[in-house]
């Protein structure tokens, strides 16, 4: 493994790499190093070495770290300051189980580079809607600043969108940074339970389009509902519903909020505590750290097609899947094969989106395209992106490429 | 006119096919959809960045996507450089033609195709104006965030090219934060989908990367965004102060009080008076400063957080306070607000700077910006979204005098060097279009520039699209 | 934005006037987004940014004007919505006034439009005409599909179908009730009879004269008084306008220099909006030119006068009016609440359509002129009228009360029949009939 300590280390190192045909393969803490699609007689490359805040004003609501900052000592430093990353970051680890380097820790830079974002997403945005600037080293080895600092910058291509969610595969991330939020003063959650996949996704819809701004909105299943807070959620298929801010003004909200939920089924309240440990644990998809290779699928579409998504698939295979993002965000678990083309076939039958295999044993993974396959024309544009950050093809050669 | 920013050398085998090159978009186009006469094509010859200007080729008014595909596949065919364009509205030139452009104007295309509640989600023409799509769904409780001060006239399409950003950024971010889809018309004319109802990229974050990037990756015809429903109540409180000093630092300190409205607007006494004069919003004329700080969510929430507001702005000598008792008085001080750019045509004309600065820094870069103009013999209006650092000082000056000009102008760029050299960056909102193109060296390297020409390449390969934006003419690949 | 004009040109006070317009503009684009035309049509020579640049190089140039620059400037209905939106204060009105001014003096129209043209400036001022011309169109109704079909003759044919089927009412020209019944005499005002609406619908001013005797105020016609010239010029007919401008001037300058006037009323906007700008048009006139001031200066749409009575609240009653509001009211006149308030205190439940900014596509001649255009703002007017849910629809204007009746079963009164009618006056007729 490579492991540069400085910015003009990593530009060598993918110099060196260049000139003599070798390739790379990025990673952080390793702690996502399952995701995507093999990558064959790569080495190791990672931003490990490079370790520490930078730049860290409260004030302004910004950060700066080097990209192998572990994301344990980035939130305990906004943890300080009572701030913290919007977006909510899930920890593989879990799910990953034994895949996870044992020695690994999620660093910032590969939050960033898997895009990764957990429940406040859809209203929130995700990693790359906080990520303002980046310093990464490109396929030819030239350290390249993209973004800046400020919160509205538009000075040219945004590159960091580009790099954000690239895997490892346009650049090496070498610094990132990002704007980041107060934490709010109280969160409540309101469970709504029984409800069935369909009503719970009417529910949602209904809670979201209510002045209450939602900050969380997951539906949990019977098969799953116990999983969390030590099975401490009301009997039933549980709907849950998030809200966060001042402590008067949830406390108003979720008045409001519990009074329209009424007509959908029983609603109870999960103050503080309980409600943070729930969402951490939505977050981390805990049903699914279960410790098997089963094939595990994170799949995006429009919230009102992910119950009808689930519907068909159950039908024609064994699946177990909850749901966040008020539905639209759908993990899923295959209990045997993993249905590729099953689900990909749906996803477009229901008005598009896309599944990505996260998890799977060897010999699936080494069968299956872990990103959903791109029309023709788009992945001939993603190629030739590609092919202008990292000319000779040395980072991380097939990760996101259907091969 | 002002000369100092250059175009590119019209290219003499387009000048010289002019009448082949009409008769063939004849073909392309209904006759209503196109204008090639001399005294038509005038108009379109600039933008609101109105110092520079240049005569297009011709201007097709395609109604489908069908029609821009086929434009474009043309112009790709024969090497015709393609200036896309909204309302026009641009202020740092984006959408300022070339003579040797064809004019690629989506006015026509203005249905609001699908307004979806259960997701979110509305889908719409290109040619959709910003406001349009907030009244269409207001009545049903929902509303698009972004909110540029030009709301009322600009596009969806443009909102895209320059990602666009507005008063109420602060909480809700800018275009490309409640983006989730476009149909996109690449140079060649093929057709492409990114993004949906669904959140996130499948692949590389292509959605991301079109946003912004001023019309030079292709031309987007529909788009897909974000609605989000209305919050219970909002409220715009105004803040005077005597002096910017005080109104800077108080921003700085409710931002690092962990409180975030959803807007924090910055008016000067120049930009107080000019708006008042239009709006007549009752914007209190005995101070030096304004904030205009607005709150929404419910009663309980916004008295709240403004109490803590006051309590903040106390500590900074605010003299007066006023919060407005009607939906009718918020109204008029958003529209003074909004129209603060405008308004100043009543009394000079202007060039508006973008430049965005971290917040630390507000009140010496306020400072040096008043120096640096009075250096050039000028005045300076500042009215700006103060709650993001993103300044707009106003450059007044005299349009029909070429010595004001061309010092508004120098004056203009060392406003923006300085905005670098504050850690902040040129343009905030407005895009670098032509205005701040010979700028980019400032905030970036040329290995910095030649990759983000490199990735725009990937794209038009000949560079057709909007070529004389963005990227300084000298060390293009 | 910048103009080059030549200190020669600048010595033309008409020049020197519209380059101080020009100057103001500072292109800013948002005129584009409440111009009816841009937002039908999609093209920036069809919205007001356009035709100020059409105009500045016309005008700059000093060059007769061409067909394309006519086609735009033609389009444009004057409903001023611009210049309510313009932040920077841009005089649209008086600049495409000169524009007008200048087509007509430099460009020789197609034979068929110079024949419309001319008929319409010929008959419409003058009411003894226009009632005859009415009661022709009448039998000639059945040509409008015919003429509808020659391009040339569309004109004619959107004349023909905006002739109202009934009769003008010749509404009981009942005699006014003596002014100061049950109360003192408050105020005399003269009335304009104007051309058209007294011929289309003389019940409106009858319902004015009836509403204003019974709370006190004597209301008048000055002798020699007719059209106030707007219609004329809006084609660019300058001299004549003028004429009729100095026509009217004379006659309510002599009611007021003998009788004494508390106000010149119009009760159609249209007409308002060119009468308080008398004094502005009259300007170079050195006989006229104070004369003028003093009747814009007196000049006042029912509704402000009717504003300064503090007519009674009334008890609500279950109808509900849109309120169209009429161009020349809220851009031309700036008058947008005060017709509405009266309506809601005389117990109307009030509605509001969407799109209230944009023209109803009526404009004067625009409809007969425009047709395709004006149609479809009508329509778009009425869906949003509609929308309402109304029970009927007031209006400050007899161009828009002509136009909008054209596309709707809904009643639409104007607001002082409505007015005239819950102050103890009869029931209009286009209500008692439904």
């Amino acid at each position: 493994m490579l492991i540069p300590t400085s910015e003009t280390d990593a530009a060598y190192i993918v110099r060196d790499a260049l000139s003599q045909g070798k390739r790379l393969a990025a990673c952080g803490g390793g702690t996502r190093a399952g995701f995507g699609n093999g990558v064959e007689a790569a080495e190791l490359f990672s931003s490990r070495g490079l370790s520490g805040i930078v730049d860290y004003d409260p004030a302004e609501m910004v950060m700066t770290a080097r990209a192998g900052t572990p994301l344990a000592e980035i939130e305990a430093a906004l943890a300080q300051n009572r701030q913290m990353l919007a977006f909510e970051p899930m920890d593989h680890r879990g799910i990953m189980g034994v895949r996870a380097v044992p020695a690994g820790e999620p660093t910032i830079g590969g939050v960033f580079a898997a895009n990764v974002s957990g429940p406040r997403r859809f209203v929130a945005g995700a990693a790359r809607d906080s990520l303002l600037g980046v310093r990464f080293v490109n396929g030819r080895g030239e350290v390249i600043k993209a973004g800046g600092r400020v919160m509205k910058n538009v000075t040219g291509l945004d590159l960091v969108k580009l790099l954000a969610g690239s895997f490892g595969t346009l650049g090496f991330l070498t610094e990132v940074t990002f704007k980041v939020l107060p934490v709010p003063q109280a969160v409540e959650t309101l469970v709504i339970s029984g409800l069935s996949d369909e009503a719970a996704a009417k529910a949602m819809a209904t809670a979201l389009s209510l002045p209450v701004e939602v900050s969380g909105a997951a539906h949990l299943p019977y098969t799953v509902r116990h999983c969390f807070i030590d099975g401490r959620l009301p009997e039933g298929e549980a709907t849950v519903l998030r809200l966060e801010g001042l402590a008067p003004s949830v406390e108003v909200r979720a008045g409001k909020l519990a009074a329209v939920m009424e007509a959908f089924g029983p609603v109870s309240r999960l103050a503080g505590e309980d409600s943070r440990i729930l969402w951490q644990e939505i977050r981390d998809v805990v049903p699914y750290a279960d410790g098997t290779q089963k094939p595990l699928w994170r799949v995006s579409v429009a919230p009102s097609a992910g119950h009808q998504l689930v519907a068909a698939l159950r039908l024609e295979a064994g699946i177990d899947a909850f749901y966040d993002w008020q539905g639209g965000l759908i993990w899923m678990r295959m209990e045997a094969e993993p249905e590729a083309e099953l689900l990909r076939r749906y996803i477009r039958a229901l008005g598009g989106g896309h599944a990505t295999l996260v998890r799977a044993s060897d010999p699936v993974r080494a069968q299956t395209a872990a990103f959903e396959p791109q029309p023709d024309a788009v992945a001939l544009l993603s190629a030739r992106v590609k092919q202008k950050l990292d000319p000779a093809g040395i980072f991380s050669p097939g990760r996101m490429v259907d091969r | 006119m002002s000369q100092a920013i250059e175009f590119l050398v019209p290219r003499e085998s387009v000048l010289s096919r002019r009448a082949a090159i009409i008769a063939d978009l004849a073909d392309l186009l209904p006759p209503e959809c196109l204008v090639h006469e001399p005294r038509g094509l005038a108009p379109f010859e600039t933008d609101a960045f109105i110092s520079y200007r240049r005569v297009p080729l011709a201007v097709a008014l395609p109604r489908t996507t069908t029609q821009v595909a086929a434009v474009l596949k043309y112009c790709n065919r024969y090497d015709i450089p393609v200036v896309p364009r909204g309302a026009g509205t641009s202020l740092s030139g984006g959408a300022i033609p070339q003579e040797d452009a064809v004019v690629l104007c989506l006015s026509k295309m203005t249905r609001i195709l699908e307004v979806d509640y259960a997701n979110r989600a509305a889908t719409l023409q290109a040619g959709v104006t910003n406001l349009s799509i907030s009244e269409a769904v207001g009545i049903d409780g929902f509303f698009y965030a972004p909110d540029p001060s030009s709301q009322l006239a600009c596009t969806i399409g443009g909102n895209i090219g320059m990602n666009s950003g507005g008063a109420h950024c602060l909480k809700y971010g800018v275009t490309t934060n409640n983006l989730l889809g476009v149909k996109l018309v690449l140079i060649d004319g093929t057709v492409i989908d990114l993004g949906g109802k669904h959140l996130d990229a499948a692949g590389y974050d292509l959605l991301g990367l079109v946003c912004g990037s001023e019309g030079q990756l292709g031309v987007v015809t529909e788009a897909t965004v974000r609605l989000i429903a209305k919050p219970e109540g909002v409220r715009p409180v105004l803040f005077g102060f005597e002096t910017c000093e005080e109104a800077g630092a108080c921003v700085t300190d409710i931002i690092a009080a962990g409180i975030i409205p959803v807007a924090i607007e910055f008016m000067d006494k120049a930009a107080i008076e000019i708006c008042e004069a239009f709006a007549k919003a009752g914007y209190p004329l005995d101070v030096g400063a304004l904030l205009i700080v607005e709150v929404e969510g419910s009663e309980a929430e916004m008295d709240a957080m403004l109490a803590s507001i006051v309590e903040i702005a106390g500590r900074h000598g605010v003299k007066t306070v006023r919060q407005c008792q009607s939906a009718t008085e918020a109204a008029l001080i958003w529209k003074g607000r909004k129209s603060a750019f405008g308004a100043t045509g009543r009394i000079a004309d202007y060039i508006c700077m973008d430049g965005t600065v971290p917040l630390g820094k507000l009140s010496y870069v306020l400072n040096r910006t008043s120096e640096i103009v009075e250096s050039f013999g000028l005045r300076v209006a500042n009215v700006f979204h103060a709650g993001d650092g993103n300044m707009h000082p106003l450059i007044l000056f005299n349009a029909n005098d070429p010595i004001e000009a061309a010092n508004a102008e120098a004056a203009g760029n060392e406003i923006l060097k300085l905005c670098v050299e504050a850690g902040g960056c040129l343009t905030g909102e407005h895009g670098v279009g032509i205005e701040k193109r010979d700028l980019m060296r400032y905030q970036y390297s040329q290995a910095d520039l030649a990759q983000q020409m490199e990735v725009r390449a990937a794209f038009d390969e000949k560079w057709l699209l909007n070529p004389s934006k963005v990227f300084p003419l000298d060390g293009r690949a | 934005m910048q103009t080059s004009f030549t200190p020669e040109q600048l010595a033309d006070p008409q020049i020197a006037e519209s380059e101080k317009i020009l100057r103001r503009c500072v292109h800013c684009g948002f005129c584009t987004a409440t111009c009816p035309t841009y937002v039908t049509l999609g093209n920036e020579l069809d919205s007001p940014r356009g035709r100020i640049y059409l105009i500045k190089e016309m005008l700059e140039n000093d060059r007769p004007a061409d067909e394309e620059t006519v086609t735009h400037i033609d389009r444009c209905l004057s409903c001023l919505s611009c210049v309510s939106t313009c932040p920077s204060g841009v005089d649209y009105m008086h600049l495409v006034d000169h524009a007008r001014a200048h087509i007509e003096k430099t460009y020789r129209r197609p034979l068929s439009d110079r024949l419309i043209r001319s008929l319409l400036a010929k008959i419409l001022p003058y009411p003894a005409r226009f009632r005859t011309a009415l009661t022709l169109a009448r039998l000639g109704r059945p040509l409008v599909p015919l003429f509808g079909r020659v391009p040339a003759l569309a004109p004619l044919a959107a004349m023909l179908a905006l002739v109202p089927k009934a009769a003008g009412r010749r509404a009981s020209r009942s005699v006014p009730e003596t002014p100061g019944t049950g109360s003192q005499k408050r105020g005399r005002v003269a009335i304009l009879s104007g051309c058209a609406q007294s011929v289309l619908d003389p019940g409106i001013n009858a319902a004015t004269h009836r509403l204003l005797a019974r709370f006190g105020v004597e209301v008048v016609v000055a002798p020699g008084e007719g059209c106030c010239g707007a219609l004329v010029h809006h084609m660019g007919r300058e001299d004549e306008a003028l004429e009729f401008a100095r026509r009217n001037v004379d006659a309510w300058i002599g009611e007021m220099d003998t009788n004494g006037l508390d106000a010149i009323i119009v009760t159609a906007s249209g007409c308002g909006t060119t009468i308080k700008d008398y004094g502005r048009m009259l300007r170079l006139d050195p006989l006229y030119a104070e004369k003028a001031g003093r009747v814009s200066a007196l000049a006042r749409d029912i509704s402000e006068y009717l504003s300064t009575l503090d007519l009674p609240v009334l008890e609500p009653r279950r109808l509900s009016v849109a309120y169209h509001s009429a161009c020349s009211l809220q851009h031309g006149q700036k008058i947008t609440t005060l017709p509405k308030n009266l309506l809601k205190a005389a117990g109307f439940t009030v509605r509001e359509p969407a799109e209230g900014h944009l023209c109803c596509g009526s404009a004067g001649t625009y409809n007969i002129l425009q047709p395709e255009i004006s149609g479809q703002l009508k329509a778009r007017k009425v869906r949003n009228i509609e929308a309402t849910k109304a029970d009927v629809i007031a209006a400050g204007n007899i161009g828009c009360m002509t136009q909008i009746a054209s596309g709707t079963a809904i009643p639409i009164l104007h607001t002082v029949e409505l007015l005239d009618w819950a102050y103890g006056g009869p029931e209009p007729v286009k209500l008692a009939k439904g």
